[in-house]
């Protein structure tokens, strides 16, 4: 079948034709958009967090958490750009989600908006791939569609972010018109942007744009909505995860030694049917295979005489 | 099986895409890494890499320098003078744990490489060690360093992240992205309109207030850090602006006994530029030369490159520092440089790269000191 011999070349970091990446992002544009700003997911269920083009990596993943075919899984966005094979990670997990519409939830990051894959990498991937820009132009359609958050078992929140000020229940998220590039201002870009810390009530970052939010957001959001936990991604962590304001908001990070030099571990949460979390620790691919042939690019030091 | 698919997709070279390109440059990596562990390829490689016109001229840079140098790692693979070569190993990427060391003279040159602070470390610094700064930088390698040391009078300069971050100001830079007035200004409105339509929404324009001040572009003049381990005979820098780094001497291509290059701190400015403070050193037979720079890029606001370098030539005992900051508009330097950037595929990329960026902004400022043991 087309799809699967598909599925077997991105896992092989093989070159797809233009018109199948374009197939490929048609086809889940039509699947996404019928989905809503905020999907319904059941138990069990495995949240993995920022992927960033790191394709050995997400293998792992899958094999470290089950599989595809056997789990289901809620991505939480930033499946592109930094790591060398962004494509090839973000049209796996769309193939996954044509193949398995109901076991791949794919959430939207800050880093699948055109402005931003314009500048830290994954506009460069494509261009170095085909020379020219077809393709980054088809999955930014793609982008567009993807969704806001996750509900599991109407107890746990999932977002790529954090909270908005412009957000206190799900239905003002629902009620977004979600499909265009994200805004640089507004509920949709503060989803996408917006980071925990340690303050005692909303508060607007230092660099001038941008909220912080603290437990007592984190509180009040959980209680008026039911809900006993915020997942969200977009932090690195070098433990792979963690847990603040006593357990009700968790940061999963999904990419093993980011950017082939921080030297993280990664992590995924499963969920469980009693909404007990399990987290699965996994390590980066190693560079090299058994006889020294390079398997992703490593960032040794250049020499050079620099002066 | 997977390596019939590389031979295959290697004899295609004219289609473009990942097999091609990624391959062939993860086979010239590693024919690199091959080559770089064995000595005699390694001096084949240098001969072959220079121009002819040089290679005639070159023979006394090449001219074989009476070894003098001990390496202190045992884990390093071979080089030809003491059966070790210095050059930080290639086979510690992961789990990027490496401490090289070399002596020559009185002068012993260390570094450590080691994964981004974990979570423990990261409270520490947080709640205590730097606990003015509301964020932390994203990646912080705060267990890096590189150690120039003196070892007859117990002196040291190191270069680590911690007392870098220690030197960001603590108050408002002033510096503000540049779609931060759209984005207040549209959260005010959105604030009137909400209040007025529903009192139990509750945000006011008091949480468009920046609760924690401090530099978030983490702009550090940091100089590297002097460690006297003698209280009683300290040893500090002189300055001396009149001085120059004596770049004839440095650019003689002098076989580089050891080298390391490193991030100590980055972040991306939530993907508003970049804040990065890197250090690189190279050692050769008489003299070394270590560059710490710190780059700072706010897309559509400035641009800041501060430079430290140290050199120390090891037979005169001499120690020299020379501290630059540049700085520039963003605009007035895409202005300066329209004509270049325009015809750049992906101009973007220039302002991206540092070593372009410091050579099209200003010198702001220039100071050189000078230690004499």
């Amino acid at each position: 079948m087309e799809l699967e011999k598909t599925i077997r070349l991105l896992k092989e970091g093989k070159h797809l034709s233009e018109e199948r990446v374009y197939d490929i992002c048609l086809k889940s544009q039509e699947l996404l958009i019928t989905e809503g700003n905020v999907t319904h997911v059941d138990t069990p269920v495995t949240i993995c967090g920022d992927i960033h083009g790191q394709l050995h990596d997400l293998l792992t993943l899958f094999e470290k958490s089950g599989g595809v075919e056997k789990t289901r899984y809620v991505f939480l966005g930033d499946f592109v750009d930094r790591g060398f094979y962004s494509l090839e990670s973000f049209l796996l997990l769309l193939c996954y989600k044509i193949r398995y519409p109901d076991r791949i939830t794919l959430i939207r990051g800050n880093h699948e908006t055109r402005q931003i894959t314009k500048v830290y990498g994954f506009y460069d991937e494509v261009m170095r791939k085909y020379g020219n820009s077809n393709v980054w132009r088809y999955c930014c359609e793609v982008f567009d569609y993807l969704s806001l958050g996750a509900i599991i078992n109407n107890r746990i929140f999932c977002v790529h972010g954090g909270l908005s000020p412009d957000v206190s229940t799900i239905n003002e998220i629902k009620a977004i018109d979600r499909k265009q590039e994200v805004p640089h201002e507004g509920a949709m870009c503060d989803l996408l942007w917006s980071d925990p810390d340690d303050v005692d009530k909303w508060s607007l970052s230092p660099r001038g744009a941008g909220f912080l939010f603290g437990s007592n957001e984190v509180e009040e959001f959980l209680h008026t909505n039911g809900f006993e936990l915020i997942a969200r991604a977009h932090q690195l962590v070098m433990e792979g995860y963690k847990e603040m304001f006593d357990g009700g908001l968790v940061t999963v990070w999904s990419a093993p030694n980011y950017c082939y030099r921080c030297g993280n571990v990664a992590a995924v949460l499963k969920i469980d049917d009693q909404l007990e979390r399990n987290y699965t620790i996994f390590d980066a691919v190693q560079p090299q295979d058994g006889v020294g042939n390079a398997i992703i690019p490593t960032k040794q030091p250049q020499m050079d005489y620099f002066l | 099986m997977a390596d019939r698919d590389v031979e295959k997709s290697l004899k295609r070279t004219v289609r473009p895409g990942i097999n091609t390109i990624e391959i062939t440059a993860a086979r010239e990596l590693h024919a690199r890494t091959v080559n770089a562990r064995n000595p005699r390829n390694e001096r084949a490689m240098q001969t072959t890499t220079t121009t002819t016109t040089m290679a005639k001229s070159s023979a006394s840079f090449f001219k074989e320098p009476i070894p003098r140098h001990v390496c202190n790692s045992a884990n390093n693979p071979p080089c030809k003078h003491c059966g070790r070569m210095i050059i930080p190993s290639p086979v510690a990427t992961y789990p990027l744990e490496d401490n090289p060391s070399i002596s020559i003279n009185n002068w012993t040159i260390t570094s450590r490489k080691r994964p981004i602070l974990n979570s423990e470390e990261l409270e520490d610094w947080e709640t205590n060690k730097l606990s003015g700064l509301g964020a932390l930088p994203e990646m912080i390698f705060g267990n890096n360093y590189i150690s120039i040391k003196n070892v007859e009078k117990n002196w040291s300069i190191d270069f680590r992240a911690l007392d870098a971050l220690s030197m960001v100001n603590l108050e408002d830079s002033g510096i503000r992205v540049s779609y931060s007035k759209d984005w207040i200004n549209s959260k005010l409105k959105t604030t009137a309109k909400e209040v007025h339509e529903d009192d139990l929404f509750e945000i006011s324009s008091e949480s468009l207030n920046i609760v924690k001040n401090y530099d978030w572009t983490y702009s550090t003049e940091y100089k590297g850090t002097v460690i006297n381990y003698n209280d009683n005979d300290v040893i500090d820098f002189k300055t001396d602006n009149d001085l120059v780094l004596p770049i004839d001497k440095l650019s003689k291509p002098d076989q580089i006994l050891f080298f390391d290059d490193m991030i100590l701190f980055e972040d991306e400015l939530a993907d508003n530029g970049i804040s990065i403070l890197n250090v690189k050193i190279r050692v050769m037979n008489e003299r070394l030369l270590l560059l710490s720079r710190f780059f700072l890029r706010v897309d559509d606001v400035i641009v800041r490159v501060y430079d430290t370098r140290i050199y120390v030539e090891f037979d005169e005992n001499k120690v020299i520092r020379e501290f630059k900051q540049y700085e520039s508009e963003y605009n007035d330097l895409m202005a300066n440089q329209k004509r270049v950037l325009a015809h750049s595929r992906d101009p973007k990329a220039l302002l991206r790269d540092s070593n372009w960026v410091v050579e099209h902004i200003p010198l702001v400022k220039r100071q050189c000191e000078v230690i004499q043991f």
